[in-house]
């Protein structure tokens, strides 16, 4: 053991350090834990690194990102999480499976629709348990309303990071049509706590039926409004065209879903891949693309607007009447077993991996939350792209913190 | 000493505050009154008649800089106001609907509360260097307003050079970019300030070049003289003339002024707010004046260079001539006489209460009272107008100002208008645009300006 | 092997040893029979008794899910190699599971906490986790450790003092605590 004098860190005065690292290098105040910290944080002359967030306007939440920037171009970058770790999974063990619900309510903040749908479709599939059909429909109706609301939001998002003010505003005009429709519905604008065990929490009522017809009929012509904002605008199309390239195998090995995938050419979508609920039964397309850039990923969320506007239709034409629950008694017992299911969530596969030890407790609840995977591909796009750049690829990759954090 | 303190403590804090201002007056009433009766205050006077005449350039150019400095804290308020307003619009908001009518004074306040916010110097940072900063960016943006000739006559200082002088003060304002970037011991500040740098520098050569083609077109770079060779109709503007160098000079200008889509210095989704990212309080509203100083004087510039300045689109004269309509609308004031004062006296309350009457005619609900006070308002608004008609039809120089400000904030509300709808370049398209595109399309237009120009002469001569 | 997998529903599982990671998942990444090119979750599992990781894997070839359970690792010294040489993406994954169970994965290069604090210790995701025990030795209590997992085996034997609610938060049991990190970080 090499005797060392350690002086107290310039960062945080109770850590003991080797050397005084200061708030002004972003280098952490222990030695490297793992090879690639110690590669990372090692930096060549002409270097220095730049911390981007946690506090920074474009970072889509509390994620931190420490660029090593050569001038105003990327060499590395390490993505620092864990500002928003609440111990989701932990908190889940700990309540009953009702309570799961609402827990994992606030993971995927923009579409709650989806996150809290982990424990529940788990539950119904560890309890063998025949959901009615109308509780399918409205379940498959409110996903839709809700990938529209997330896709809208991702648009302005783009456009607000490339420097647009106007879209993301009119972005929020659509989020706010569907957000209040469902707040009728459901009670609430964010966290919706809509989906139980068994079916849905209430059953359609006039006023968000009235509020869907009115927004329905003019859905479409909106949609194009907004786009025709961006979609030809030769300023965005040069930033983002080209931009973030993923060919087909790298999105693979990344583990990434959604969006990001389909626009690489891989048409993997849980709908139909994996079909569940009513799926099978509704007529739409996996749009796909194969340029894999920034511009691809924006003009496939266009397209699924598209499609979820069209299975809203057919949803609203066809839905069935009937109770919107089933028999479940209130306090349920899992019983044990192992169950694995997908939900393609606006950002991907959103996973469940569900244990029971046959107690009213998950024994363990594995969310599988897209934004987590999605987000590595920073570290493979990001290299060799300017500091503006780094925002259109992190936006078009449409990370939620809430989800990735956990 | 508590026959004094008791009455001074029940005074209320106005009159604490009019008390010592009613003696202070009579005391100077006494002092002018004593000066004036034993000759010393006339006396005075003509040593300062005197000195003002022999240092009347001196005066001149004082007068006309604090004028320029008072006018452009509310110019930048309007601009801001527009902005706010404007964007509100596009983006299918309210925007500032609260304080003043139809929140017009939000810029105001905004501009109060920027100087009563608390005014830090980061630890580490450059305090000498960082103070000065904001003062030299605005100087270098208000400075250039001395030579923009506002109106016939109503000009700074009528340089023969105005607009190399121009280019020459805003090209400083880099300066202070830098400086501020520098001195605030930010990451981000220092990118700020770098692509400030590299922008305003790259972009100073298209915005110098642009207008060369005007400058041999009018073979002179006063501003005034440039304004009054494109009197006349406004095919007469160098717009028509120099159509490229006018697209050139607005992008350029664009640029220059650090406004969307080049505001790359201040992108906030990038380096947070770039070069004033540590600034606060009126450091930062020092950085926030100047720029939106710098939109109103580069639409100067670009009315002044190829929207004719103060020249009106249309000219009447050579109609009303040929209609043989002689319009003189001057009043002679003095030769009115006493029913000047008896027209004041007895027309405005006759006026209020003719006015108030057909009110109260129209809306019976209401009281006799109200209508007044409505007629009275509604006379105010109509003195206004008639008194700016006149205005407009006697004097030139109101001419020229009502032409020059609707032209300049035309522009300016095309530069809120682009800031409203684009996204933002980045930074290696702004550079090769400016190198690659910009540069040469202005040299070129150099070139075929040149080729044009000796080939009138030569046709001229033959 | 054949007894090693089980199917139910829509999902196929296959148990294996820490030693077979490498093998079966390279063999079902690669070969033409199963292209189970998607990894469609990595989870760390704490039965209790011993630690699992979990791998749900995804083909073209068939809508159904493939888990391939990692059973038998010991809860002392849980070891796995990494699947990082086939997925990239399961990095972060193994970040997260090394995180929250302790659990080593051998060939990642960045493992390390991707959640938690450097200096935290726990393991909040393990079954015998205790929220008491944590705040005991929390950052908060005027105790800081420095992790160094340049030697992820030595790091792992740090004291993990489990053993009742309150028993941890003696002074004795935190002094001995802030002697052997001290020793592990210098």
């Amino acid at each position: 053991m090499t005797e060392t004098t350690r002086v107290r860190s310039l960062d945080d005065p109770d850590v003991f350090v080797e050397t005084p690292a200061t708030i002004f290098d972003a280098v952490p105040p222990y030695p490297p834990r793992s090879e690639r910290e110690a590669e990372f944080y090692h930096l060549d002359d002409g270097e220095m690194l730049i911390n981007l967030g946690p506090q920074h306007p474009s970072t889509h939440g509390v994620l931190r990102v420490v660029l090593k920037i050569d001038g105003e171009k990327v060499v590395d970058l390490d993505p620092v999480l864990g500002y928003l770790h609440r111990g989701v999974e932990k908190i889940c063990e700990n309540g009953d499976w009702h309570h799961a619900i609402s827990n994992c309510d606030p993971l995927e903040y923009v579409a709650s629709m989806f996150s809290e749908a982990m424990p529940v479709l788990s539950a119904e599939k560890l309890l063998d348990l025949e959901v009615p059909r109308r509780a399918e429909y409205i379940r498959v109706l409110c996903w839709e309303l809700n990938r529209v609301a997330s896709h809208a939001l991702f648009m302005g998002w783009l456009a607000l990071d490339l420097g647009g003010l106007t879209p993301v505003l009119w972005g929020f005009i659509e989020r706010d049509e569907i957000v209040e429709m469902l707040a009728a519905l459901t009670g609430q604008r964010l966290l919706f706590n809509y989906l139980r065990i068994g079916g849905v929490n209430r059953d359609l009522n006039h006023d968000f039926l009235s509020r869907l017809g009115d927004w329905m009929s003019r859905a479409g012509n909106q949609i194009e409004q907004s786009t025709r904002l961006l979609n030809e605008n030769e300023i965005f199309v040069r930033r983002t065209a080209g931009l973030g390239v993923l060919d087909r195998e790298t999105a693979l090995r990344l583990c990434m879903s959604g969006p990001p995938l389909r626009a690489t050419g891989i048409p993997y979508d849980v709908r139909r891949a994996h079909p569940y609920s009513v799926y099978p039964e509704l007529e739409f397309d996996i749009p796909t693309r194969t340029e894999g850039d920034s511009y691809a990923r924006y003009l496939l969320h266009i397209d699924e607007v598209r499609e979820s506007i069209r299975i809203i239709d057919q949803v609203l034409h066809e839905m069935p009447d009937g109770p919107v629950m089933a028999k479940v008694p209130r306090l349920i017992r899992i019983p044990p077993g192992r169950a694995f299911i997908a939900i393609e969530s606006p950002r991907g596969q959103y996973a469940c991996y569900a244990m029971s030890d046959g107690s009213d407790q998950p024994f363990r609840l594995r969310i599988h939350d897209p934004s987590f995977f999605n987000l590595q591909a920073v570290g493979v796009l990001m290299p060799g792209n300017l500091i503006a750049d780094t925002m259109a690829i992190m936006a078009s990759l449409d990370p939620i913190m809430g989800g990735i954090d956990k | 000493m508590s026959v004094l303190t008791r009455p001074w403590n029940r005074l209320t804090l106005a009159g604490k505050i009019i008390l010592p201002a009613l003696l202070l007056l009579v005391l100077l009433t006494v002092l002018l009154l004593v000066g004036w009766l034993t000759g010393i205050i006339p006396g005075l006077l003509d040593i300062g008649a005197q000195i003002v005449n022999d240092n009347i350039d001196i005066v001149r150019f004082v007068l006309a800089v604090t004028a320029i400095l008072l006018f452009t804290v509310p110019t930048a308020f309007v601009i801001i106001f527009m902005e706010l307003k404007i964007i509100a619009f596009i983006n299918s908001r309210i925007g500032p609907n609260r304080t003043g009518p139809w929140g017009t004074l939000a810029s105001v306040f905004a501009g109060f509360k920027v100087l009563a916010k608390e005014d830090f110097t980061p630890t580490g940072a450059d305090a000498p260097v960082f103070t000065l900063a904001p003062i030299v960016t605005y100087l270098a943006v208000v400075l250039g307003l001395l030579v923009i000739p506002f109106a016939p006559g109503l000009v700074g200082l009528d340089m023969n050079i105005g607009l190399l002088y121009f280019f020459a003060v805003s090209g400083l304002s880099v300066v202070g970019l830098m400086m501020g970037g520098w001195s605030s011991f930010n990451k981000y500040s220092l990118l700020g300030g770098l692509r400030a740098a590299a922008q305003v520098i790259s972009y100073e050569l298209p915005l110098l070049l642009a207008p060369v083609g005007v400058i041999m077109l009018a073979g002179t770079l006063s501003l005034n003289q440039i304004v009054m060779n494109q009197a006349g109709w406004f095919w007469d503007w160098y717009v028509f003339q120099q159509p490229l160098a006018f697209i050139v000079f607005f992008i350029a200008a664009t640029a220059e002024g650090n406004r969307t889509p080049f505001d790359l210095t201040e992108a906030d989704s990038e380096i947070v707010a770039g070069f004033a990212t540590e600034y606060s309080g009126m450091r930062f509203g020092f950085f926030f004046f100047a720029e939106y100083v710098n939109v109103f004087i580069l639409s100067a510039l670009t009315v002044v260079l190829f929207f004719g300045g103060w020249n009106a689109p249309i000219d009447p004269r050579p109609i009303l001539d040929f209609l043989h309509i002689s319009f003189s609308p001057a009043v002679d004031l003095a030769g009115m006489g006493i029913w000047l004062l008896w027209t004041l006296v007895i027309g405005i309350p006759i006026v209020v209460l003719v006015l108030g009457l057909i009110v109260w005619m129209l809306k019976s609900s209401w009281s006799f009272l109200k209508s007044l006070v409505v007629g009275f308002v509604l006379f105010n608004v109509l003195a206004v107008a008639i008194v700016g008609i006149w205005a407009f039809l006697s004097f030139e120089v109101v001419v020229g100002l009502f032409w020059f400000t609707a032209k300049v904030f035309t522009f300016a509300f095309i530069f809120v208008w682009m800031r409203g709808t684009l996204p933002r370049v980045r930074i290696d398209q702004l550079m090769s645009f400016a190198w690659k595109w910009l540069i040469e399309i202005a040299l070129l237009n150099i070139f075929v300006t040149a080729g044009a120009i000796l080939l009138v002469q030569e046709l001229q001569r033959r | 092997m054949t007894d090693s997998v089980r199917q139910k529903a829509d999902t196929t599982e296959i148990w294996i040893g820490a030693k077979d990671v490498t093998d079966v998942m390279r063999t079902l990444h690669d070969d033409e029979q199963f292209r189970f090119e998607l990894l469609a979750d990595i989870a760390g599992v704490d039965t209790g008794s011993e630690m699992w990781v979990v791998y749900h894997l995804y083909s073209t070839l068939t809508p159904d899910w493939l888990r391939v359970i990692c059973a038998g690792l010991s809860r002392e010294d849980p070891r796995v190699p990494s699947v990082t040489f086939l997925w990239k993406g399961a990095e972060w994954g193994e970040r997260e599971a090394y995180d929250m169970f302790g659990i080593i994965f051998e060939g990642n290069r960045d493992l390390r906490r991707i959640y938690m604090p450097a200096d935290y210790v726990s393991f909040p995701l393990r079954k015998d986790f205790l929220l008491p025990d944590d705040a005991a030795r929390s950052p908060g209590e005027g105790f800081r450790h420095v992790e160094q997992t340049h030697q992820p085996a030595e790091h792992f034997r740090q004291p993990v003092l489990r053993q009742s609610k309150l028993g941890s938060s003696s002074a004795a049991a935190l002094d001995e605590l802030a002697a052997d990190t001290e020793k592990a970080t210098s």
